[in-house]
C-alpha cells in the first residue's frame, strides 16, 4: 500500500517543529490587532441596515463636530469609492446588502468612534430585493446589477438582461450526452442545496495603516491572507503607486480563503482615513462586522442527471450548478472554473454536459472558502452517487470502484491522467482500515431503533492541484545565506496558519542540506519579494514551493562549490551533515578519493587520510568545514550568497467555451469514511468517527499534514451538521459564535488520518495539495452517513437538528 | 477610577474607565496582547485568562470587578525562556496552526492540570470546551495537554 | 457598548441604598456573563442604565447552607461551585447537571445562580430544576425583604418581578428526598457552548409499591418561563412509571406548550422533540430504560 514513509528524504517526511511554535504558545506572536504605533487613532464603519435601498440623505455634521473625531468620510469625499474588485469601500447611492458601508470615521479613541458613528444621520428609501437563487433567475426578477445577464435556452446569454454574473459561467461539453443517455439503461435525476457558511477564523479582520511622512510610503500591517492582493486595494484607495504601497503580513489568525475582500476593504478605508488625518489608523472588525462583510461559502443549487448501465457504469452526466454570489463579486468567475472542471465528480464518464454560473442577489458576497466550491459539489455528487446506487440496488462503494478515475482515464475536461493515480488502492485500503463492511452490517441492526441509529458512509473525491487553468501558477522565492551560516528564506506566498513557513523551511533545508533550525522565514512584506499570486488553492506546497525548491538547490550548490574548494575536492564529493561539509568518499575505497566525475581521477591518500590537492596543499578526508566558514568565505571572496527563483508553470490550455483540455498539472485524491449516530427523536447528529485518507504525493511534515486533516474534519463536520448563516431577505440570522455553531472539543469525532504517497512529477518533491482536500469530502461523508442511519437521503446541508428530524428546512 | 490587581504575580495599578473590559485593560493598557478578542461575547475563549485560579473570558469580565484579584495571562506562565510544561507539550506536538486560539487553550490546559493533576482525557476535553479553535480539530491540542500531565508529574 | 459608572458597595445595606438611589438606571453585576454581553450589544432593555453596582466580591452572597431541611443558596454562588458541591450533588443532582451544562468552563467559573435568575432567559438551564425544587427567592430592598416563589417571579422571557431597587439575598428550597429520582435532559446544537434548544428537569418520588407520589416536570425553552406542567405531572401521580406512560406524558407537555404558545413556525420540530425529551427526563428520574 502506498502509505507514507517509503520515500527517502533528509528533511521532508519528518515531524519538524513549526517555526512559529514558541511565539504562538507564549503569546508573543504579533497579530495585526496587536500592532500599535505612536499617535495611532482608530477607524470604524457605518453600515446599512437594509439589504437594498437608496440613500436619500446623509448628514455627518454632528459626527464631525465631536471633539476628538478627526475624519468622517462618505463616498462624496473620496476619489474612488468603489474598489478595483467591484466591492465598494463606500456606498455611492444604492446599498445592495445589509452591512454595506456608507460612511467611515476616524477618532482618537474607540469610544469616540462609536459616538461618531451614532451621530451620523442617514435616511434610506427601501427597495425591493432579490435574495435567493430561485428569485434571481426568474424572468421577471428585478435586476440588481447593471451588467447582469439572463438565461436563453437554459444557459446564460449576454443578449438578455438579468441577475446572472456572466463571467462566472463555465460550460463543460464532453462527448455527446444525448447519445450517452440513449445508451443508458437507467436515468437518475436529483437536486441538492447548500447554504451560506462562515469561515469563522477566530481572529477578525484587522489592520493598521500608516504613512511615512518622509518618503510617503503607505504601509498596511494587516491580517492579509494574500498581501499582494491587499496591496492592490491599498494602492487603489490611497492613489499611491505600487512602489509606495507596502503590505506587511502579520501573524494571521486563520483565513481559509476569507481574508481577502474584507481585509482589502478595511485596508483601503484605513488608508483613506490615514491620508485624511495624517495619523496611523487601526481598524479591527467586531465579530458581527466580520459576519456582515466577510465573504461566505457560496450557497449552491445542484441539479444532476446521470445515465447508467445496469452494471453501474455511468455513461452520461448532465447538470447545472448555480451559486449565490451576493451583491458584489470578484471571486465567482474564478471559483466556478474549478466548480465546472469538477462538476462530474471523480468519475470516468464519456459524455458530460454541465453548466455552472453565479447569480447576483442582495446578500453578502460568496467568496473563497477552503475548497473553493468543492465541499458543496462533493456533498451533492456523493449523495447523488449513493442515490444512484440505491436505484440500481448496488453497493455504493462498488459503484464508486466501478467508475472512479484511474491512471490513463479522461477527466470531465478530457484531460488524461498521466500521473500515478492510486484511487482504487485507496478505496480498498480505507474499506479495510475502517472495517467498513462489518460496521455497515452492525449499524444496519440499529435501523429499527426508535431513538438512536448509526450509519456509515464512504465517499471519494479528487482535486486539481494549484491554480490550474484558473490563472497562471507562478511564484518567487529567495534564499539568502548569512556569514554565520544561518539562512533567510522569503517567498511571495504567505503563512496562513497552515504551516507554510515550516514546510518551506523543510523544502529549503532539503535543497541546501542544512538543518531546518538554521532557517528563518521572513513574513511576507510586499517590499521584499515580487508578487507571487495568492496563497490559495492549496498551492503553497505543490506549486508555490517549486521556486523555493529551485532557489534552495541553487544556493545549496553554491555553498557546496565553496566547500569543495575549501576541502580540496570537487563539489560533487562534498556532502553536508549537521551543517558541516565533509568529503564524501564512503562508497569508494577508504585509501583513495575520487575527484572529477568525467576523469575518475584517483588521488592517493595516506594511512592518515591525507592527500594533496591541486594547489599542493595538504588535505585530509577527515577535514570538515562548517556552513558558517563556507558562507564567510563566500562573503569575503565576493561570491553571491543568495539565490532567487521565479518558477513558471507549464502551459495547460483549457478551452473555456467547451471546458475541454488540461485543467490542472495534477490531481490529488481523497477517500473519507464517516460514522454517525442520529438521534431520531431530536435530530441530534453525533459524529462518532471520521477516517480521512489522502494522497498527498509527498508528505512534507506529518504533524502539519495530520493537523490539516484533523482541522479539516472538524470544519467538514460543521459544514455537514451545524454551520449555516441563515439569511432572511438579506438579514443575517447569525452574527456571532453564540448562534453560529461549529464544533467544540467535545463535539469533534474520533479522528484518524491516513496519509498516502505516490510518485508524481508535477509538484514540489512530488507533493500535492492538502489544505483543501482535508476538508472537502468530510461534510459529504457525514451527510451520507446520516442518510445511511436514517434510511433517507440528505439533500440539503447543514443537516441540523430540524433537517435531520423532519427531513426538510424549518421555515 | 484606579484598579489595583496582581497580574502575573506583580501588583499593578492602572487608571481605567468604569466600563472597561478586563481584556482591553490587559491588551491596551498593560500591553499584554497574548489574550485575543475573537467574539467579545464569551463564546470563543480566545481572551481566556486565569482569575483567582479559575479560567474566565476576559472580554466579558468587568475590569473594575477585578479589584484586589490575581490574574494570570499567557505571558506569565513561562519562566523566562523556560516554557511551562503545557506550552512545551504544545510545541512538541505541533499542536497549533494559526495560533490565535492557542494562548487561551494553553491557559485552559494549564488550569485543569493545576486543579486536577490526574485529569483524564475526558476532563481535559471538557476543560477546553470553552476555547473554540477553527484550525486544529483539537486532537493534537488534547494530546499535548495529556502529555504535559506526565511532564508536570516528573 | 453602553457606558456606565460603577460602584462597589461593601455591604448589602450599602448596595440596597445605591439601588434605591439609582432605581432602573442601575444594574447589579455578579459574574457579568450575561450583563456584559447585553451591555456590549446596546440591549434596549438596558437603555436607561448608566450605573453598574458590583456584587462580585460580596462574601455575604456566597453561601450554601442547610437549615431545618431548607437549603439556602447564595445568589453569588457560581455554576461551577454548584456543580462541584457534594451536598447539592446528593440533594439536587439535576441542578448540578444543569449548572454543569451552562456555556463553557469559563462561563461557569464566573456566572452566578443569582445572575441566571436575574436574566430569566427562557433557555436557561438552572431555572427548570430550581422551579422543580420549588425554590423561593428572598428579595431585599431598603424597605425590607420579601419572599417570592421562583415560578411566580419569572414573568416573561427575560422579565422578572424583581423590582428596580431589589436584590436577591438568597434562593431557598426545601430538601427533597435524595433517594427519589432526578432527571435533567438538555438538547443543544452542540455539546458545549450550547444554548438549550430545549431542556427538561424532572423529579419523581415513588412509594414503596412503586407508584409515584411526587412528580415535578419543568420544561425549558418551551413555555415563556420555566413552569411546572401540572396536567402532565398528574398523569404519573399514583402510577407506576413506564416507557409508554412517559411518552404519553411527554405528548401532554407538548400539547400544553402549544396551548400556551400557539402553533408557530418552529412547532413542527418542537412538538415531537419536547415530548421525547420529557420522556427521557422521566426515564432518567425513574430508571426506566431509553430505547437504544
Ligand atoms: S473574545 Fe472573549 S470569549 Fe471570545
Ligand atoms: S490554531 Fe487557529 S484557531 Fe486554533
Amino acid at each position: 500500500m502506498p502509505l507514507m514513509g517509503k520515500k527517502n528524504f533528509r528533511y521532508l517526511n519528518k515531524r519538524i517543529t513549526r517555526l512559529d511554535a514558541v511565539d504562538k504558545v507564549t503569546g508573543r506572536a504579533v497579530y495585526a490587532a496587536d500592532v500599535e504605533f505612536p499617535g495611532m487613532i482608530y477607524g470604524g464603519c457605518l453600515r446599512s441596515p437594509y439589504a437594498h435601498a437608496n440613500i436619500v440623505r446623509m448628514d455627518t455634521s454632528k459626527a464631525k463636530a465631536i471633539p476628538g473625531v478627526r475624519a468622517v468620510l462618505t463616498a462624496d469625499d473620496v476619489a474612488k469609492p468603489t474598489s478595483w474588485a467591484d466591492y465598494p469601500y463606500l456606498c455611492s447611492g444604492t446599498v445592495r446588502y445589509v452591512g454595506e458601508t456608507v460612511a467611515i470615521v476616524a477618532a482618537d479613541t474607540l469610544d469616540l468612534v462609536q459616538d461618531a458613528l451614532r451621530a451620523i444621520e442617514v435616511d434610506y428609501e427601501e427597495l425591493e430585493g432579490v435574495y435567493t437563487i430561485e428569485e434571481a433567475i426568474k424572468d421577471d426578477a428585478i435586476q440588481i446589477r447593471a451588467h447582469g445577464v439572463g438565461l436563453k435556452d437554459g444557459v446564460p446569454n449576454k443578449d438578455v438582461k438579468g441577475n446572472i454574473f456572466y463571467d462566472s459561467y463555465f460550460p463543460i461539453r464532453k462527448g455527446d450526452v444525448g447519445k450517452g443517455f440513449a445508451e443508458a439503461d437507467i436515468i437518475v435525476e436529483r437536486e441538492y442545496k447548500t447554504n451560506f457558511v462562515e469561515h469563522s477564523y477566530i481572529e477578525t479582520e484587522s489592520c493598521v495603516v500608516m504613512q511615512d511622512p518622509v518618503d510617503g510610503v503607505v504601509t498596511a500591517h494587516a491580517s492579509a491572507q494574500n498581501p499582494f492582493f491587499t496591496r492592490r486595494y491599498l494602492a487603489d484607495a490611497s492613489g499611491a503607486p505600487f512602489n509606495k504601497c507596502r503590505v506587511v503580513q502579520r501573524m494571521l489568525g486563520g483565513s481559509f480563503g476569507g481574508k481577502e475582500e474584507l481585509v482589502g476593504m478595511i485596508v483601503g478605508r484605513s488608508a483613506m482615513l490615514c491620508l485624511a488625518t495624517g495619523k496611523p489608523v487601526k481598524m479591527v472588525m467586531t465579530r458581527e462586522e466580520s459576519f456582515m462583510e466577510s465573504p461566505k461559502r457560496h450557497p449552491f443549487h445542484f441539479h444532476y442527471k446521470a445515465g447508467l448501465k445496469k452494471d453501474g457504469t455511468i455513461v452520461a452526466w448532465e447538470g447545472s450548478q448555480i451559486d449565490n454570489s451576493g451583491a458584489y463579486n470578484n471571486q465567482t468567475q474564478f471559483m466556478n472554473c474549478r466548480a465546472a472542471i469538477h462538476s462530474a465528480g471523480a468519475y470516468d464518464i464519456p459524455h458530460v454536459k454541465t453548466d455552472t454560473y453565479g447569480v447576483y442577489t442582495n446578500n453578502i458576497h460568496g467568496g473563497a472558502f477552503r475548497g473553493y466550491s468543492s465541499p458543496q459539489i462533493i456533498f451533492a455528487q456523493e449523495q447523488f452517487m449513493n442515490e444512484i446506487a440505491k436505484e440500481l440496488g448496488m453497493d455504493d462503494v462498488e459503484l464508486r470502484r466501478k467508475n472512479i478515475l484511474v491512471q490513463g482515464d479522461l477527466t470531465a475536461t478530457g484531460q488524461e491522467l498521466v500521473e500515478e493515480t492510486i484511487t482504487l488502492e485507496m478505496i480498498d485500503h480505507m474499506v479495510e482500515a475502517t472495517d467498513y463492511y462489518k460496521k455497515k452490517e452492525a449499524y444496519a441492526k440499529t435501523k429499527n431503533n426508535k431513538e438512536k441509529r448509526k450509519g456509515i458512509a464512504l465517499v471519494s473525491c479528487y482535486r486539481g492541484c494549484g491554480y490550474g487553468a484558473e490563472t497562471p501558477d507562478a511564484g518567487a522565492a529567495m534564499c539568502t545565506a548569512n556569514e554565520d551560516g544561518s539562512i533567510l528564506i522569503n517567498s511571495g506566498l504567505a503563512e496562513n496558519g497552515q504551516g507554510l513557513k515550516t514546510a518551506y523551511a523543510q523544502i529549503a533545508a532539503e535543497g541546501i542540506g542544512c538543518t531546518p533550525d538554521r532557517i528563518n522565514f521572513v513574513g511576507v512584506d510586499t517590499h521584499s519579494i515580487p508578487d507571487s499570486g495568492m496563497t490559495v488553492a492549496s498551492r503553497g506546497t505543490v506549486m508555490g514551493a517549486q521556486s523555493m525548491r529551485k532557489a534552495s538547490l541553487e544556493l545549496g550548490a553554491m555553498l557546496k562549490d565553496t566547500a569543495g574548494k575549501m576541502l580540496g575536492v570537487d563539489p560533487e564529493y562534498v556532502d553536508i551533515k549537521d551543517n558541516e561539509y565533509f568529503i564524501s568518499c564512503k562508497e569508494v575505497n577508504q585509501e583513495r578519493i575520487v575527484r572529477g566525475a568525467a576523469s575518475l581521477e584517483i588521488i592517493p591518500v595516506d594511512e592518515n587520510g591525507h592527500f594533496l590537492n591541486e594547489q599542493g596543499k595538504q588535505c585530509s578526508i577527515h577535514d570538515t568545514v562548517s556552513m558558517a566558514d563556507v558562507c564567510n568565505t563566500r562573503l569575503w571572496t565576493g561570491k553571491s550568497l543568495a539565490a532567487f527563483n521565479w518558477s513558471e508553470p507549464r502551459d495547460l490550455g483549457l478551452d473555456h467555451h467547451t471546458g475541454q483540455g488540461d485543467a490542472f498539472p495534477t490531481y490529488s485524491y481523497g477517500v473519507v469514511v464517516a460514522e454517525v449516530e442520529v438521534d431520531m427523536e431530536t435530530g441530534f447528529v453525533d459524529v462518532l468517527k471520521v477516517t480521512s485518507g489522502h494522497d498527498v504525493g509527498t508528505c512534507v511534515n506529518p504533524d502539519t499534514v495530520e493537523g490539516q486533516i484533523y482541522g479539516g474534519i472538524a470544519m467538514g463536520q460543521g459544514l455537514g451538521v451545524t454551520e449555516e448563516v441563515p439569511v432572511h431577505k438579506g438579514q443575517l440570522g447569525s452574527k456571532n459564535f453564540d448562534s453560529y455553531i461549529f464544533p467544540t472539543a467535545m463535539d469533534v469525532p474520533e479522528m484518524e488520518a491516513i496519509i498516502f504517497e505516490c510518485e508524481d512529477k508535477e509538484g514540489t518533491y512530488g507533493a500535492k495539495s492538502l489544505g483543501e482536500p482535508a476538508t472537502e469530502a468530510v461534510g459529504a461523508a457525514i451527510a451520507a452517513a446520516i442518510a445511511d442511519a436514517k434510511g433517507e437521503p440528505v439533500r440539503e446541508i447543514p443537516c441540523n437538528l430540524e433537517r435531520a428530524l423532519l427531513g426538510r428546512t424549518l421555515k | 477610577m484606579t484598579l489595583n490587581m496582581v497580574v502575573n504575580r506583580k501588583p499593578v495599578s492602572v487608571e481605567i474607565e468604569p466600563y472597561a473590559r478586563l481584556l482591553d485593560v490587559l491588551r491596551t493598557q498593560l500591553k499584554l496582547t497574548g489574550a485575543k478578542e475573537g467574539c467579545g461575547i464569551g463564546e470563543c475563549g480566545a481572551c481566556t485568562v486565569i482569575l483567582d485560579g479559575e479560567t474566565v473570558d476576559s472580554c466579558i469580565t468587568l475590569a473594575a470587578s477585578c479589584e484586589g484579584k490575581s490574574i494570570e495571562t499567557i505571558e506569565g506562565i513561562s519562566d523566562g525562556d523556560q516554557l511551562h510544561p503545557v506550552q512545551q507539550a504544545f510545541v512538541e506536538h505541533n499542536a497549533m496552526q494559526c495560533g490565535f486560539c492557542i494562548p487561551g487553550l494553553v491557559l485552559s490546559g494549564k488550569n485543569i492540570l493545576d486543579k486536577y493533576p490526574e485529569a483524564d482525557r475526558e476532563r481535559i476535553v471538557e476543560a477546553i470546551s470553552g476555547n473554540l479553535c477553527r484550525c486544529t480539530g483539537y486532537k493534537q491540542v488534547v494530546d499535548a495537554i495529556e502529555d504535559a500531565k506526565d511532564k508536570i508529574d516528573e | 457598548m453602553i457606558r456606565f459608572d460603577y460602584r462597589r458597595p461593601t455591604s448589602i445595606e450599602a448596595c440596597l441604598e445605591l439601588l434605591d438611589l439609582y432605581q432602573d438606571k442601575a444594574k447589579l453585576i455578579a459574574g457579568g456573563t450575561d450583563l456584559m454581553v447585553e451591555l456590549r450589544a446596546d440591549d434596549e432593555k438596558l437603555e436607561h442604565v448608566n450605573m453598574v453596582i458590583d456584587t462580585t466580591h460580596m462574601a455575604a452572597l456566597k453561601f450554601i447552607e442547610v437549615e431545618e431541611d431548607v437549603l439556602h443558596l447564595g445568589p453569588g454562588i457560581t455554576h461551577e461551585e454548584i456543580w462541584e458541591n457534594p451536598f447539592l450533588q446528593e440533594y439536587a443532582p439535576f441542578l448540578c447537571e444543569a449548572c454543569h451544562s451552562v456555556g463553557s468552563p469559563q462561563i461557569r467559573h464566573a456566572g452566578t445562580i443569582g445572575g441566571s435568575i436575574g436574566t430569566a432567559s427562557p433557555a436557561s438551564d438552572p431555572l427548570p430544576p430550581l422551579v422543580a425544587l420549588g425554590a423561593t427567592v428572598v428579595l431585599a430592598s431598603v424597605n425590607g425583604t420579601r419572599e417570592v416563589l421562583l415560578e411566580e417571579l419569572l414573568l416573561k422571557p427575560y422579565i422578572t418581578d424583581i423590582k428596580a431597587n431589589e436584590m436577591i439575598l438568597s434562593i431557598d428550597f426545601p430538601l427533597l428526598n435524595p433517594e427519589a429520582g432526578f432527571g435533567f435532559v438538555k438538547l443543544g446544537r452542540r455539546k458545549a457552548l450550547a444554548i438549550s434548544r430545549m431542556n427538561v428537569a424532572t423529579y419523581v418520588e415513588l412509594d414503596e409499591t412503586g407508584k409515584a407520589v411526587d412528580v415535578r416536570i419543568v420544561p425549558g425553552s418551551c413555555m415563556p418561563t420555566a413552569v411546572r406542567i401540572s396536567e402532565a405531572e398528574a398523569m404519573l401521580l399514583g402510577q407506576v412509571p413506564s416507557y409508554e406512560l412517559h411518552q404519553a406524558i411527554g405528548e401532554k407537555v407538548a400539547e400544553e406548550m402549544i396551548k400556551v404558545t400557539g402553533r408557530r413556525w418552529s412547532t413542527p420540530y418542537k412538538e415531537p422533540v419536547i415530548a421525547s425529551l420529557v420522556k427521557r427526563a422521566l426515564n432518567q428520574a425513574t430508571g426506566v430504560k431509553d430505547d437504544d
